[in-house]
């Protein structure tokens, strides 16, 4: 084998054997289809990293709440007490934990330094089940003690020093002093839960306003795993866990209560838990990228077979020589395996200079790929990959006869190069069609109404301001003159909403779930253009703490459940706030993303500005938002402008500031990503096929020369010739840009079906993309053709 | 060694059948030097192929050794190809990307002799030829004669019985050409059979018996009595010198 790479090495810097031709359209092809397949395989690399992993499981709650509906709802987050009663009641559990997420903070030192940091609460069974390698410190006692945290060995460099004993603060949370204990590995970037700082659950009330650490129903926002014993599988677990809740839940009272309502735990393994969640992106991608590479796969076959009928002579010299077929295509084979190998360095050194730009758009660095869940399954592909492509050539090779291979060899039938041609025109058109859509469907999302304003529409968090200083920081921006309005806001739309119930009159029974945007000021809906068209919006005068605003699809529901004509005016019960009044009714908007969008009916809660620091000063926790609209004239400078008035109201001015319009825009980064990745396929797959088009056209121009030489005298025109010619291949071409379409519609189907606003797939689209294909496929075989018709015919004739 | 009977090759184009070989009855004995001589296009190329199984003929019989050979598995051919019959070729068809060395050692690697084996063989052969100091280059650096001599090398390193040249000398000067058929001549009195065609009347001399195909008929059938001994014949050695215009031929071991 070495010394068939040897030859093969030499005959890499031949002419006429398309070999620099070969070699690109692999690159290209390898470069793009092992970067989207890895990126699929990574989906299924998460947590795998986990000793024991096939042993772990997330504990989800399925929940439904009465007969009307056929579909549970499924969660992976529990209530408190559920992973250590499972441990305690279900035996085939060997360890269970919880944790509970505190989310991304900004944290100080003793020095003032800030660092940023993800922090969870954990309680001290942790590393039983999800364990990573510790650096220092015991974290069965570390997470037993109150206010003591352990730190990833990447924060624990950031510090810098010993760590052990150094006390943070959650810029969020003034005034809690947590003390560093420990420090561990830190996690790799596909893990389902990610932290870098965990502070033991003992401290949860320090945290939150109640402790549900120990609670068995409701509260339910603790991520569960367990691990169970070898050879146990979860659904053997069944009764064991239903005979906990029954202990513990009461679980058979409330379903009486509640006819129809289901409460139930499932096992999930965590390897599955991250693929599970992106199977449609899953599909989609690979089934892009087994496109790019089929055709860079079939260009380079039919490549490869021209330049093999040049070397004909050559099959039948080994044959004399004594070779047998086998020994051919393990001469082809080796050929292939260079080629591969040149095209797989270059693809790797192409992905290497496009990595910044690859990382943006996969939100994760190129490196955390690279482990053995992804590597070897493209090993094996690859493999599989040169294996299939060597053996047409080298059959194909193997099978010249030899008498005519030593006389002048020319292929007469040239049907399997219009397959492997068509091949590409069906990836060609495909991606293309993709590309056009998903094209429309992102810029009709970055341009869709949400439903509310959010040009010249800033926001800033007030996490970490002392609650003196929000009267004067809402002067301040006030006096700005390029600044209208300024509001306050527990939430935004972007950001999607908790959840609340609203309950019947009678208070027995849930009527539906909403979206709670909890507290606004007056101002709030009107620099975001929400209009009330029912009843009043929130004003000084006419609205107390703890009016309500519905939605429209709200107030409709209200009035079907409670027979209600009108809901102004009216009392509801909604689970976290008791009874209030609705004051009015504004349009639904989208809330999260047109992408995935929440369509719960949602709901504003009143607070006026000196509510909202009245509130903030009981609980220095209490989060909102303050909202800002500029004039549409001053756009430029905004950000820095607001950015530093902030400042001048934190202590360690490190104010977030953000542009509503930006954030919305990045609120569709991965669709952005999918389009990006769409352009890059498009245009590698056009170049393939360009490519291809050109070396068939050529070698069918040459072949057929004698033929266009003696239409030529007998007085056929160019376009004569040109239209016999062109219309030859686009015979092949309409069917396949046929075939290519059909997968396209299929493919944006499936990638559209849970879109809010989805753009119509009209026919004119289809028809645009596969007339550009069949135009470009004509000009090219024009153009070739042209040129050898436009030879001297008498030349073309002798030459024979 | 070789019985053909009867053999017909035609081609089917549209409208007609062309025949290119018509009824040839042919027997070689071993041992022989056979040349086939006649006018382009007759039938000579095709004889020697189907002779050498690179060719089927469209009817006929042909056997060789005694077994007949026309329906034999590719398999099988391989096994002649590896074990009993060497090509030479007027355009010598030596493996571009292969050196000299690598040239002659081909067949014996596909035939499957073992590494230190085929290195003495080779090497043997190389010392024969009076090519040892050329065994690493190319064949494009190589005159026309070397690489004829190289084609023969390879021809014979599998020790094939039967040797086909199908005009051997027909791309090199008369020099090199008498050079390439003192080779064939000494290889014929070891006891090699060969079949050449060729359409030079002094070099078909050198064969035991001449044939002369026209229009795939064999019209004439010559058996010389005593082949008369040529000029060089007089002075030959057991190693051949290489006869080169110009530059005189230095040995380097
Ligand atoms: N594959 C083929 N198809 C059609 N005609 C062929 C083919 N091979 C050879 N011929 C014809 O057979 C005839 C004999 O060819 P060949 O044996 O090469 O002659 P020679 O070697 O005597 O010059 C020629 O006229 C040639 O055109
Ligand atoms: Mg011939």
């Amino acid at each position: 084998m070495v010394k068939l790479l040897k030859l093969a090495f030499r005959r890499l810097f031949r002419k006429g054997e398309h070999t620099a031709t070969r070699i690109i359209s692999l690159t290209a092809g390898l470069a793009f289809g092992l970067l989207l397949l890895s990126e699929v395989l990574y989906n299924y690399s998460f947590d795998s990293f986990y000793p024991d992993t096939n042993r772990i499981y997330v504990v989800h709650e399925n929940f439904r709440r009465d007969k009307s509906l056929d579909k549970m709802d499924s969660s992976p987050r529990v209530s408190g007490a559920i992973a250590p009663g499972l441990k305690a009641d279900v035996p085939g559990i060997e360890a269970a934990t919880r944790l509970n997420n505190i989310g991304s903070s900004v944290f100080y030192t003793e020095d003032k330094k800030s660092y940023q940091a993800q922090f969870s609460l954990a309680d001290e069974n942790l590393f039983d089940v999800l364990p990573v390698p510790l650096i220092s410190g015991n974290p069965k006692e570390i997470l037993k003690s109150p206010m003591a945290c352990m730190v990833s060995s990447k924060i624990a460099e950031e510090i810098g020093g010993d760590v052990t004993g150094k006390v943070i603060e959650i810029k969020r949370y003034p005034g809690k002093k947590i003390t560093i204990a420990g420090v561990f590995a830190e996690l790799p970037e596909n893990t389902n839960y990610k932290y870098d700082i965990l502070i033991s659950m003992v401290s949860t009330g320090q945290f939150f306003s109640w402790d549900g650490s120990t609670n068995w129903l409701g509260n339910d926002r603790y991520y569960a795993a367990v691990k169970l014993s070898p050879g146990v599988s979860p659904e053997s677990l069944a009764p064991a866990v239903r005979q906990m809740q029954v202990k513990h839940q009461e679980i058979e009272r409330i379903e009486q209560q509640q006819g129809g309502m289901v409460l139930k735990y499932s096992f999930i393994p965590i390897r599955k838990l991250y693929s599970d969640g992106v199977k449609d992106m899953i599909i989609i991608l690979t089934t892009i990228a087994f496109a790019v590479l089929f055709v860079s796969f079939m260009n380079y076959i039919l490549l490869t077979l021209s330049a093999l009928i040049k070397r004909a002579k050559s099959s039948a010299i080994h044959k004399t020589c004594g070779a047998e077929a086998k020994n051919l295509q393990l001469l082809i084979l080796s050929e292939t395996v260079l080629l591969f190998l040149i095209s797989l360095v270059g693809a790797l050194l192409l992905i290497l200079i496009l990595r910044p730009v690859a990382e943006v758009q996969l939100g994760h660095k190129l490196i955390s790929v690279f482990n053995a869940h992804v590597l070897w399954p493209l090993f094996f592909l690859i493999i599989l990959l040169v294996i299939l492509t060597s053996y047409l050539p080298g059959r194909f090779f193997s099978r010249i006869p030899v008498a005519t291979a030593f006389r002048d060899y020319q292929q007469k039938k040239n049907k399997w190069k219009l397959v492997l041609l068509s091949f590409q025109f069906v990836g060609a058109s495909f991606i293309l069609t993709i590309l056009v859509i998903v094209s429309m469907q992102y810029n009709s999302l970055i341009t869709a109404d949400h439903g509310y304003r959010t040009k010249g529409v800033y926001f800033g968090a007030t996490g970490g301001m002392e609650a003196s200083k929000i009267s004067v920081l809402l002067n301040e921006l006030r006096a700005v003159p390029e600044i209208e309005k300024v509001g306050l806001g527990h939430g935004l739309p972007i950001e999607g909403a908790a959840g609340n119930n609203i309950h019947s009159d009678d208070g027995e029974k849930e009527l539906f779930n909403i979206a709670d945007f909890y507290f606004i000021d007056e101002n709030y809906l009107s620099i975001l253009d929400i209009p009330v068209f029912e009843g009043d919006s929130f004003s000084q005068q006419n609205s107390v703490v703890n009016d309500l605003l519905i939605s429209k699809r709200g107030a409709e529901k209200l009035k079907v459940f409670n027979g209600w004509k009108n809901v102004v005016g009216k009392q509801v019960d909604i689970s976290e706030h008791g009874k209030s009044t609705i004051r009015g009714v504004f349009p639904d908007f989208i809330v999260n993303t047109i992408t995935n969008p929440n369509s719960r009916p949602s709901v504003f809660y009143y607070y006026p500005a000196e509510k909202f620091e009245q509130v903030r000063a009981e609980r220095s926790s209490f989060p909102f938002y303050v909202l800002i609209k500029t004039n549409e004239t001053s756009e430029a400078g905004m950000l820095k402008k607001i950015t530093e008035i902030f400042n001048r109201f934190l202590p360690y001015q490190d104010a977030v500031v953000k542009s509503l319009e930006m954030e919305q825009k990045a609120s569709y980064q991965s669709e952005h990503g999918f389009r990006n990745a769409m352009m890059a396929g498009n245009a590698i797959i056009l170049i393939i096929t360009v490519i291809g088009l050109l070396g068939y056209t050529s070698n069918e121009a040459a072949r057929r020369r004698k033929e266009l030489a003696i239409r030529r005298i007998s007085g056929a025109t160019l376009s004569d010739i040109l239209r016999v010619f062109i219309l030859d291949l686009e015979f092949i071409a309409v069917p396949a840009v046929l075939l290519g379409l059909a997968g396209a519609w299929l493919t944006v189907s499936k990638w559209m079906q849970n879109f809010a606003t989805k753009i119509p797939l009209h026919w004119g689209i289809f028809m645009v993309c596969s007339l550009f294909i069949l135009l470009l496929v004509a000009l090219i075989a024009a153009y070739n053709y042209t040129r050898t018709a436009n030879r001297n015919p008498v030349e073309a004739l002798r030459y024979e | 060694m070789i019985y053909l009977t009867n053999i017909d090759k035609y081609y089917d184009s549209k409208f007609q059948r062309t025949f290119v070989l018509k009824a040839v009855n042919l027997e070689v004995k071993e041992g022989e030097f056979l040349s086939i001589m006649g006018p382009s296009g007759s039938g000579k190329s095709t004889l020697l192929n189907i002779i050498g199984l690179l060719d089927a003929p469209s009817a006929g019989e042909y056997s060789l050794y005694d077994k007949s050979v026309l329906d034999l598995k590719e398999k099988a051919k391989v096994e002649y190809h590896r074990n009993f019959i060497g090509f030479i070729f007027q355009a010598y068809h030596l493996i571009e990307e292969m050196t000299v060395y690598e040239n002659i050692e081909t067949p014996l690697i596909y035939k499957g002799v073992k590494g230190r084996d085929r290195q003495a063989m080779v090497a043997d052969l190389l010392d024969r030829f009076n090519m040892v100091a050329k065994k690493d280059l190319f064949p494009q650096q190589l005159s026309g004669g070397q690489q004829q001599l190289v084609g023969i090398a390879r021809a014979i390193i599998g020790k094939p019985k039967l040797l086909l040249a199908d005009e051997p000398t027909g791309n090199l000067h008369t020099t090199q050409g008498e050079m390439i058929m003192e080779v064939l001549r000494e290889l014929n009195n070891e006891g090699m059979t060969i079949i050449q065609v060729t359409h030079n009347e002094k070099f078909a001399e050198y064969g035991k018996r001449i044939i002369r195909l026209e229009d795939g008929i064999i019209r004439k059938d010559v058996i010389k009595a005593s082949p008369q001994p040529s000029p060089m014949e007089r002075e030959k050695e057991s190693k051949v010198m290489m006869v080169e215009s110009g530059e005189p031929n230095v040995r380097i071991v």
